[in-house]
């Protein structure tokens, strides 16, 4: 993989993002990885403001949500709560995610600056506004990506689209992550060492592993009903959340009385109960399953760094719209292949978004006709759809465009 | 001030402190059902346009200038000529009617709002909802009549969009001008 051969930042540069959390892991999630990103790899100070700690926590363990302020990372993580709990002063750039509106401090902080610059055009400029929005395959993106947003106030925000073609804003993903998922596949060692850390006993390496994040979906406790009758031993690996409510009928218990750890056996399908892991231990689990299951944008994007086949559980919107984008997806993904896998790959995603539960069996089954080719393609999409240039490249360039 | 979501071609907003006329909407959606607004616009005071985007929910200036009841007349290339119930002629540049041109045929009845800034008619603001003749479209293929099925189809005027299956070359339709879409046929 390479990226834009871009000069750091200069250190002293004040980055904000502010994210306000949704369903507990996304937009946190995206989030998190972006700020850690650009401290890493650019040196940026990043400032990260959360609505809300204790989803945060899920998945970075060691924060603490009950201080208003810390460090994690090098990611200075402050709470954002009404009035904020610190006073503001306007970043260099103040990233709102996903289209959250931002506190009014910010904004009157933001435009006292951009006064002071009309007036003296020594004093610094207005801060850079950017709009994060959501990650999309759909062709209109590459004509909104960038473009300003004139406000009343006289201040100019842009919207800032991810994407998946060169005229977007990019996909997040580190510079080092498919170097240390190549490493990680070419030992089995590292999978063996990761399922015994979280806990996950009675796994051969000829068994079939699939993890699965997903939200409530009837096709799931269809697939886990053939997953009892399949020929080889299956693994579905799940966290305690949504998936799990679609399976109550396969468990012993209520799904909170479940424990991490415990397996529930049907036939030759074994259900485990997941721990929640950090970020890297989410990205080790998905190079280390033959299949995924995500849903939402971060786990969605992480699977397809992972290089394995994965189902893409996209987050239902009104009127059915969120098959829409799933559509325009498939329609990238499966623009190099052959005919009968791309029918076979689309037809499975769909009817697992649709919960169109016989549909999703028959193509699982189908699934076996198109192993090698979709294994290769999974393997070759992420160099693909990288186009040279990451989101966080893509996103440094664009500030100092600005 | 009406939502981004809410303005039309036709309308006039005032954006830092200037008046623009919004040629052409485009509404899309974001995640978690969000729309985002895409605009092209015109300054009123410099011949120069702009593209710019805003969340659904964005509130914006739309400023009230002076408007009259009008029925389109004729093009007078690059004018488009529409007159008032006293037979007062006002001119409107083609570039000014954006999407609305789409919609502008000979011999059409319905009303219009022109707009004026400084006693020029700067833009036309088209009814919510006309009736045009479709002069092509393939025949139906399928024979559905839930209205679901669509397909493409030519309506008089010259511009394009989505049609039930079930219409017809020759049938009226009615179409809503804001989103561009096929309502039902007449």
């Amino acid at each position: 993989m390479t990226h834009c051969a871009l000069k750091a930042v200069k250190t002293t540069t004040q980055w904000d993002i502010f994210c306000c959390v949704v369903d507990n892991y996304g937009d946190i999630g995206v989030t998190w990885r972006l700020a850690k990103q650009l401290t890493n790899e650019y040196q940026i100070n990043i400032t990260l403001w959360v609505d809300d700690l204790n989803s945060f926590s899920h998945i970075l363990p060691p924060l603490d949500p009950s201080l208003n302020s810390q460090k994690h990372d090098g990611v200075r993580i402050n709470l954002w709560s009404e009035p904020l709990p610190v006073n503001y002063n306007a970043a260099d750039v103040v990233i709102e995610a996903f289209a959250c509106n931002l506190p009014n401090a910010v904004v009157q902080a933001m435009h006292a600056q951009h006064a002071a610059h009309k007036e003296d055009t020594s004093a610094s400029k207005a801060p850079v506004w950017l709009n994060l929005e959501y990650l999309s395959a759909e062709a209109w993106v590459e004509g909104c990506h960038g473009l300003p947003s004139m406000q009343n106030n006289g201040l100019k925000k842009h919207f800032y689209f991810p994407g998946f073609t060169r005229n977007t804003g990019g996909l997040i993903c580190e510079k080092d992550t498919l170097d240390q998922r190549n490493v990680w596949q070419s030992n089995s060692d590292c999978r063996r060492q990761l399922f015994s850390k979280l806990g996950l006993k009675n796994i051969d390496d000829n068994d079939t592993v699939i993890s699965v994040f997903s939200y409530e979906t009837s096709a799931l406790l269809r697939l886990c009903q053939l997953w009892m009758q399949s020929d080889n031993r299956i693994h579905a690996l799940i966290p305690k959340g949504r998936s799990l409510n679609s399976l109550q009928s396969l468990l012993p218990c209520a799904i909170n009385d479940l424990n991490v750890g415990q397996q529930v056996v049907h036939g030759n399908l074994t259900i485990h109960i997941l721990p929640m892991t950090d970020q890297q231990g989410y990205d080790q689990l998905l190079w280390s399953c033959d299949v995924n299951i995500v849903r939402g944008e971060d786990s969605f994007l992480r699977a397809q760094w992972a290089g394995k086949p994965f189902i893409w559980h996209i987050y239902p919107q009104e009127d059915d719209y969120h098959l829409v984008k799933l559509a325009a997806f498939m329609d990238s993904y499966c623009d190099n292949l052959s005919p009968q896998a791309s029918k076979i790959y689309r037809s499975l995603n769909i009817a697992f978004n649709k919960e169109q539960a016989d549909t999703a069996v028959q193509e699982w089954q189908n699934l076996d006709l198109i192993q090698p080719e979709m294994s290769l393609h999974a393997q070759q999409w992420p160099i693909y759809i990288l186009n040279d240039a990451d989101l966080a490249s893509r996103l440094v360039q664009f500030v100092k465009n600005s | 001030m009406k939502t981004a979501h809410e303005i039309r071609p036709g309308n006039v907003i005032m954006l830092d402190g200037s008046p623009w006329v919004v040629l052409k909407t485009e509404t899309t959606r974001s995640g978690r059902n969000a729309a985002i607004v895409k605009l092209k616009l015109k300054s009123v005071l410099l011949d120069s346009t702009t593209e710019t985007t805003f969340k659904g929910e964005d509130k914006l200036d739309d400023i009230i200038l002076e408007r009259l009841d009008c029925t389109y007349s004729y093009f007078a290339d690059p004018m488009y000529v529409f007159m008032d119930a006293e037979y007062n002629q006002y001119d409107v540049e083609a570039e000014n009617l954006g999407d609305a041109a789409a919609y502008i045929v000979d011999g059409m009845e319905d009303i219009c709002q022109v707009t004026f800034y400084e006693e020029k008619a700067i833009s036309v603001e088209l009814p919510i909802t006309v009736s045009r003749e479709v002069t092509y479209t393939e025949p139906s293929a399928r024979g559905d009549t839930s209205g679901k099925v669509m397909k493409p189809a030519t309506i008089a005027g010259g511009s394009t969009l989505s049609v039930a299956d079930f219409v017809k070359t020759g049938d009226m339709i009615e179409i809503d001008t804001r989103t561009n879409e096929f309502k039902k046929r007449v």
